[in-house]
């Protein structure tokens, strides 16, 4: 069972719907989270949402208990809150994109895509990773072609991954077969 | 003829009555047999309501009204501080006995001369809009919201004919979701152009608008389409409400049947060009009107997004109650099949005040000067009915 997260955000009924196709989901409110779901889950998804990963302490916590334990995969703010428990700043950026279509090229770091693969993806985001950024087994796997801002990383070793697009977006082509990927991976 | 004597004679009659609508003309219905004025302890007893129908269901079995924007925001738990408020009821339900069918072209003569005051008071300057204006930037900057809607309000006192108002409404401005409510110390006007909620059966859709584009004698369909392309602010703007409402669409479907079936299309009206897209999904099972409602209200296309904390935002930075604004008009036919709009571009006149309020939304590369001067042009062509 894979439980979503949610942080009041308007798209994660998009999410749930998505990861519905491979798997059985769950979704609750960060304020209404249920032990016994959080414990049976075999993933657990950080929904996209407003503001930045230090207003929501709660999701820092499961993070960090379920880290290596669960596959892990964080959207957006999602991505955001996973990076910033491992040390990331997250950073305004000048410009903002919301309701973006953007394109992305995959590097030679991705285990599950192929290398220098080029798609188009959704964007919501004001804030991105500060970079450089360093941790252990994390490695940014895709980019904006245009900006270079980091749009995903993997974990392969501990099964985490982030996107900073939005995969659930009508403006992300082929986003169900990247969710495929990530949860067989 | 005996249409147009009609509704003189029913606008004489004093009683109450509503015109909405229909592809073809307009359905007016009135000898109403109770009247709900909702509030929140019986709203949900009201949504939660099992009608009898059976196969002699008649075309008045339905209940047709409206939730004013504060109702709503309470269904889905969001409370509003205190406000400057007219007392104006937050939602009221009518059950027609009698429904009438007219044609596209209201010929009503007013044999009343109303003294119309043609000045309006706005609640907003251009200089608080400007500050709101640059405190919103700096939330969008930080995340808290992706887009949020400012809303201005045109107030005046004058005495109106309200049928005379939307039939002159209805020559320039033929809205899909047009509707006018009459009673006995309040009327709504609404050139109202977006269908929220459209359920048959198992089946839901909604139509969001995000642009909109007069009509000169130099653009046709196929220009206007360039030109809403071409515009970055209204694709941003339209792209963040597609994906909102199916997501909110997705709160009561069935996982993988909330389709786009239009994308980003103009649609061409008497005197404009819309940008829509139409998005619909097959309700889950056991899912109740209620849970519908609570889904998809406050539409999200004149809030903005994330609804809840965009919600707040405007919620806290609003002085004045929006009564009727940006809540729905509709019905819930006994069958449970639902028609609701948004409630935009319209007039309240309660006790003889009438108001207008008016939204344009913010998103980090749009200018104040362009967006205050927007909510102008949007009030106009209702405060031109004042003459």
């Amino acid at each position: 069972m894979i439980y979503v997260i949610d942080h009041k955000d308007s798209f994660t009924q998009n999410i749930v719907h998505q990861f519905s196709l491979f798997d059985k989901v769950e979704c609750d409110d960060l304020s209404q989270i249920n032990k016994s779901k959080l414990n049976k889950a075999s993933t657990i998804v950080f929904s996209p949402g407003p503001g930045s990963p230090k207003d929501y302490p709660e999701s820092s916590k499961i993070y960090n208990r379920f880290k290596g334990k669960k596959k892990i995969i964080g959207i957006c703010l999602g991505f955001q809150q996973i990076l910033y428990c491992e040390g990331a700043n997250i950073v305004e950026q000048k410009k903002i994109y919301h309701g973006f279509q953007s394109e992305i090229i995959t590097n030679k770091f991705s285990n599950l895509f192929d290398n220098g693969s080029k798609f188009k993806v959704g964007r919501y985001h004001s804030l991105k990773l500060k970079e450089p950024f360093y941790a252990k087994n994390f490695y940014v796997t895709m980019r904006c072609v245009k900006s270079k801002v980091a749009m995903s990383f993997e974990n392969n070793k501990d099964k985490i991954y982030g996107f900073q697009f939005h995969p659930e977006s009508f403006l992300t082509i082929n986003g169900n077969l990247l969710i495929k990927k990530i949860l067989s991976a | 003829m005996i249409k147009n004597n009609f509704l003189n004679k029913i606008n004489n009659s004093k009683k109450s009555y509503i015109i909405y609508k229909t592809t073809k003309g307009f359905n007016l219905y009135t000898d109403f047999s109770s009247k709900i004025i909702l509030n929140n302890k019986n709203i949900d007893k009201f949504l939660s309501k099992k009608f009898k129908y059976n196969k002699n269901y008649k075309n008045t079995d339905l209940f047709i009204g409206f939730f004013g924007y504060e109702i709503l925001n309470n269904l889905i738990k969001v409370k509003l501080p205190k406000q400057k408020n007219i007392n104006f009821p937050k939602g009221i339900f009518y059950k027609p006995e009698k429904k009438i069918t007219l044609k596209e072209d209201l010929i009503y003569y007013s044999n009343k001369s109303y003294k119309v005051n043609k000045n309006f008071k706005i609640n907003i300057n251009k200089k608080s809009y400007t500050k709101i204006f640059n405190r919103f930037i700096k939330k969008i900057r930080a995340g808290e919201t992706y887009q949020i809607k400012i809303c201005t309000k045109y107030k005046n006192k004058s005495k109106i004919d309200p049928l005379d108002f939307f039939c002159r409404l209805s020559k320039t401005n033929l809205a899909p979701e047009a509707f006018m409510i009459k009673d006995k110390n309040f009327s709504i006007i609404s050139c109202s152009p977006e269908n929220l909620i459209t359920k048959k059966g198992s089946y839901i859709s909604t139509k969001p608008i995000a642009g909109t584009l007069r009509k000169t004698k130099k653009i046709n369909k196929k220009k206007a389409l360039k030109f809403f392309k071409n515009n970055i602010k209204e694709t941003k703007e339209h792209n963040m409400i597609v994906d909102m409402e199916r997501s909110d669409l997705s709160k009561v479907c069935k996982p993988g049947s909330v389709k786009l079936i239009k994308e980003k299309t103009v649609e061409e009206y008497k005197d404009l060009y819309h940008y829509v897209s139409l998005i619909r999904g097959k309700l889950k099972k056991n899912v109740k009107n209620i849970d519908i409602i609570k889904a998809m209200m406050p539409g999200g296309s004149v809030i903005g997004c994330p609804k809840i904390s965009t919600l707040n935002l405007l919620n806290n930075q609003e002085k004045e109650n929006r009564n009727i604004y940006t809540g729905s008009f509709g019905f819930i036919k006994f069958n449970g099949d639902m028609r609701f709009n948004i409630i935009i571009r319209s007039i309240l006149n309660y006790k003889n005040i009438s108001e207008i309020s008016v939204a344009s939304g913010v998103v980090v590369d749009s200018n104040s000067n362009h967006e205050f001067n927007e909510n102008f042009i949007k009030a106009k062509a209702l405060i031109d009915l004042y003459k």
